[in-house]
């Protein structure tokens, strides 16, 4: 682009999604979405809007409330020649279809040697926002270990629209994990056609005390978590992850190793979760580091407002943890010579 | 007197709107419960109504423009020849009905 370029409009999270799912399917003939509600309603959250009166009801398909038979579906019809899309409302749900997932679809390019392979998007929303025990969870972890599956998980509209067009492209099954609070997000969206490669981290703020590895919507609270950290001369750097399969160990090690400390974010459980895989390998590859997680707290997350707010992270439990992480090493340290 | 058409609030969820279409142009006469302004919110379109007679004198935010909770959409005037003061924000609300549809 021109550095003269106007500036990208703004656009709500579902407008770029909506934007993606169009470009896509109308770039490939043999693209098919299938979800509750995705017709000519539009989506749970609209994100599907104009996508039935455009393309019409044999690609843009509703389906019963099905979700192992939903995903069962959309591989098979990929494995026979077809791209789908398939929305799992609430990613609580996906829960029904991991075994078509997880030992079809993840594993259909292996048993077969490589004859058959399965490009599905399974797009999913996660998050707690006053629902409740089970339609409030981000199980975004479970899925990063399995060999065969892609995960993307964005934190802004033009990831949302540049990972899903990736995604959309990919030879093999991938998630794709919205958030529920992302969607009354607004924000800059380029106007020409672009894809946002996987596998690749994103430093979307810079600083030099510590390093905040996050994705999806904790990337907000994170920003502001740094902002209120700045306030106390902390200088926070925040990486949005963006990809958390295959993961962009070398982005968040590269600014570990500057800033000496490293702070894990994500909305699920710390336990077996994206943290302590992130900071393992981070470790791993940075050798001497301090390493705090910040996760949601061993409980089911309620769907009344006050339990829910203390269970999942806030910007509050991130600034106390990045406070305790830096207090020693800080009272170690000579004076900083920086204002 | 002058008024400021302010973008409503509360509305769930909701932090900035932007504006789909106003349904008449500065000098236009509105009666209590016309629609004067649409905006779009993350998941839903919001009618804004005039609850006082009044005419439209100006619009400070153009289709396609985002506004927060609160802002000044536009400014109107019981009479239409009032002269309009310069800091738009310091006019009182005016006394609108909305709908989130």
């Amino acid at each position: 682009m021109s550095a003269d370029a106007p500036p990208a409009p703004r656009v709500f999270f579902r407008e770029a999604i909506a934007r993606a799912l169009a470009e896509e399917m109308a770039r490939e003939p043999r693209l098919l979405l299938l979800g509750q509600d995705i017709g000519a309603f539009g989506g749970a959250y609209r994100e599907f809007a104009g996508l039935h009166a455009r393309f019409g009801a044999a690609r843009v398909r509703d389906t019963p409330v099905a979700e192992s038979a939903m995903v069962g579906v959309a591989i098979g019809a990929a494995a026979a020649g077809t791209r789908t899309l398939v929305s799992i409302t609430y990613m609580d749900f996906l829960m029904l279809a991991l075994d078509p997932l997880v030992n079809y679809g993840a594993k259909l390019r292996y048993k077969t040697g490589g004859q058959l392979r399965a490009p599905v998007v399974v797009k999913t929303t996660a998050g707690a926002k006053g629902q409740g025990v089970a339609h409030a969870q981000c199980l975004e972890a479970w899925l990063m270990g399995v060999p065969g599956l892609k995960v993307v998980a964005p934190s802004t509209p033009a990831d949302a629209y540049g990972l899903l067009k990736s995604a959309l492209r990919e030879d093999g099954p991938v998630v794709f994990v919205d958030h529920k609070r992302l969607f009354p997000v607004a924000g800059p969206l380029p106007a020409h056609e672009h894809v946002t490669p996987f596998g690749r981290a994103q430093v979307v703020r810079d600083g030099r005390d510590v390093t905040i590895a996050t994705h999806g919507y904790m990337t907000v609270v994170a920003l502001d978590a740094a902002r209120r950290l700045a306030h106390e001369g902390v200088s926070c750097e925040v990486v949005d992850l963006r990809c958390l399969a295959p993961l962009d160990v070398g982005t968040v090690a590269a600014s570990a190793a500057r800033t000496g400390a490293l702070v894990t974010l994500e909305e699920g459980q710390p336990s077996c979760g994206v943290g302590a895989e992130v900071a393992f390998r981070v470790r791993d590859a940075v050798g001497t580091l301090r390493v705090a997680r910040v996760g949601a707290l061993p409980a089911p997350v309620s769907s009344n407002p006050v339990l829910e707010a203390a269970c999942v992270p806030d910007a509050s439990r991130v600034v106390e943890t990045v406070r305790r992480l830096l207090d020693p090493a800080r009272r170690a340290a000579p004076p900083s010579e920086e204002s | 007197m002058i008024h400021r058409l302010q973008v409503p609030g509360p509305i769930s969820d909701v932090e900035e709107v932007r504006v789909l279409q106003w349904h008449g142009e500065p000098g236009r006469a509105f009666a209590p419960d016309e629609l004067i302004v649409e905006v779009e919110t993350h998941k839903a379109v919001v009618e804004l109504r005039a609850q006082q007679p009044c005419v439209l004198r100006a619009i400070l935010c153009a289709e396609g423009d985002w506004a927060r909770i609160g802002a000044t959409l536009a400014l109107a005037s019981d009479d239409p020849d009032e002269p309009l003061p310069g800091a738009p924000d310091d006019a009182p609300p005016l006394a609108v009905a909305f709908e989130v549809t």
